[in-house]
């Protein structure tokens, strides 16, 4: 069950805004962990095991590409290392990339449950009455990946019970996913045409059309949606305190413990796993529901 | 399968040219310089490295970078020091002779990675371009006269004194105007 998905459309495209927004515009390693650990334990909570392993596997691989990276091309910092090519790899550039690795993961991870809470029909009771040619064209683009990948597996699966590209050879079987893709690609292109077209066709984006959806305002929205703004305003006073400041180079900052430093950490924190808690609370309630049966 | 063994024979074959053209080193590896002895009649050039326009413009420096180690309290970098001049040696070949021997930080973008053609200093002791505003970073004077080009194209002459500049907005603090 997916409880969070549930509330309404305004409070969740506000929480991922925050969130995205938060850890896209920090350096700070606290703040960057917390996101990590909130995108990811949310994921988890909204897929099966198997496909959690496989994505953190994968994204760990991206990890471990960024973090080496940035070394290559940055070369300021006090702790030298070694030097390549006549040019200083330092401890500070190592850290500095990895520190950017995790924001990456951790934006990536929290688009993934975006694109799978945020369906387009929520995206576009939101904004399809101010701005509609725009909200159809984001919505597209967001669903644009998942409809390729599926698409790619279902030609793909064609293109095998033709017998065809059904060697061992790898070298074959990339060309053939590249033939595959080419004529995906041609395919999705006519799609979002058709789409536009059968939108239109349907009336969308006139003034005095009227949508039906079935979302309401209830209790605990309001109740989240203070909880988000309060805890927002603490973390921009924060930024604008500059209590989240950090340097990487040419030293790498001390992380001041204060009172007050560690109270935006926890505010934070929490921030960063209220899905996650709805999901588990939700989850708990579902269980002792069952076992009264 | 004949086909992967070429693919895989061709990625080996791309990563032992990478691998082939990298050279690593340990730090005292690179800081091991071979400094001439200055004898009576060997040719001489003099270079010194200061940031003294960082100390009236204190306010706009990064705070990571208001310390003593970075912005020395004198503004001297590098003071007065004679170097060997051996034959074809241009300004960067002394600089990078210099702070390697008197083990000071420096990055620079090299010679073919711009449309100038020539080697440009990034930083000397962690003091980047941009670290004090917009308008800073490093220039260098050859007898008191900025030249129009980069560093790995000045050809040096016996006697000539060098010095290397922070300079907060341009030049215009060190009295060079561009024209």
């Amino acid at each position: 069950m997916k409880s969070f998905s549930s509330f309404h459309p305004t409070i969740l495209f506000l929480y991922y805004l925050s969130v995205i927004f938060i850890s896209m515009f920090t350096m700070n390693p606290v703040l960057l962990g917390c996101s990590l650990i909130g995108s990811i334990l949310f994921f988890s909570m909204m897929n099966s095991p198997k496909v959690v392993l496989k994505n953190i596997g994968y994204y760990l691989l991206v990890f471990i590409l960024i973090a080496i990276t940035n070394p290559i091309f940055s070369h300021n910092g006090e702790t030298i290392l070694f030097f390549l090519n006549d040019n200083p790899v330092t401890l500070e550039a190592i850290i500095y990339g990895v520190v950017i690795a995790t924001m990456l993961v951790a934006v990536i991870f929290w688009s993934k449950s975006y694109s799978e809470i945020m369906t387009s029909d929520k995206f576009v009771y939101l904004f399809g009455r101010t701005i509609p040619k725009l909200s159809l064209v984001l919505s597209m683009a967001l669903r644009f990946i998942p409809m390729l990948k599926l698409q790619i597996k279902k030609v793909n699966q064609v293109q095998k019970t033709l017998g065809l590209y059904t060697t061992d050879s790898i070298t074959d079987r990339i060309f053939s996913g590249i033939r595959v893709l080419n004529s995906v690609l041609t395919w999705s292109l006519e799609n979002a045409i058709n789409r536009a077209d059968s939108m239109r066709a349907r009336g969308y984006g006139l003034k005095r059309r009227t949508n039906f959806s079935l979302f309401k305002f209830y209790k605990r929205d309001g109740i989240l949606l203070i909880a988000i703004i309060l805890i927002l305003v603490t973390a921009i006073l924060g930024f604008v305190f500059n209590i989240f400041d950090f340097y990487y180079y040419p030293a790498i900052s001390s992380l001041e413990i204060t009172g007050v430093g560690i109270l935006e950490y926890i505010f934070v924190f929490i921030l960063m796993i209220i899905p996650f808690i709805i999901e588990v609370k939700e989850n708990i309630q579902w269980k002792l529901l069952r076992s009264k049966i | 399968m004949k086909k992967d063994l070429l693919v895989l024979a061709f990625i080996i074959l791309l990563i032992a040219i990478v691998a082939s053209g990298t050279k690593i080193q340990s730090v005292d590896e690179y800081y091991l310089t071979h400094i001439d002895e200055i004898a009576e009649d060997s040719e001489t050039v003099t270079i010194s490295i200061r940031c003294d326009t960082i100390l009236d413009n204190l306010d706009k420096l990064s705070p990571q970078l208001r310390a003593e180690k970075y912005v020395p309290k004198d503004g001297v970098i590098l003071e007065e020091t004679e170097y060997v001049l051996r034959p074809g040696d241009t300004v960067f070949d002394i600089l990078d002779r210099a702070v390697r021997h008197n083990r000071i930080h420096m990055e620079f973008q090299g010679a073919d990675k711009n449309s100038y053609n020539s080697v440009y200093i990034q930083g000397i002791n962690f003091l980047y371009e941009f670290s004090c505003g917009p308008l800073s970073g490093w220039m260098y004077s050859v007898n008191g006269k900025f030249p129009d080009y980069g560093v790995s194209k000045y050809v040096l002459k016996d006697g000539d004194v060098i010095e290397f500049n922070y300079t907060c907005d341009l030049g215009r603090d060190l009295g060079y105007e561009f024209k």
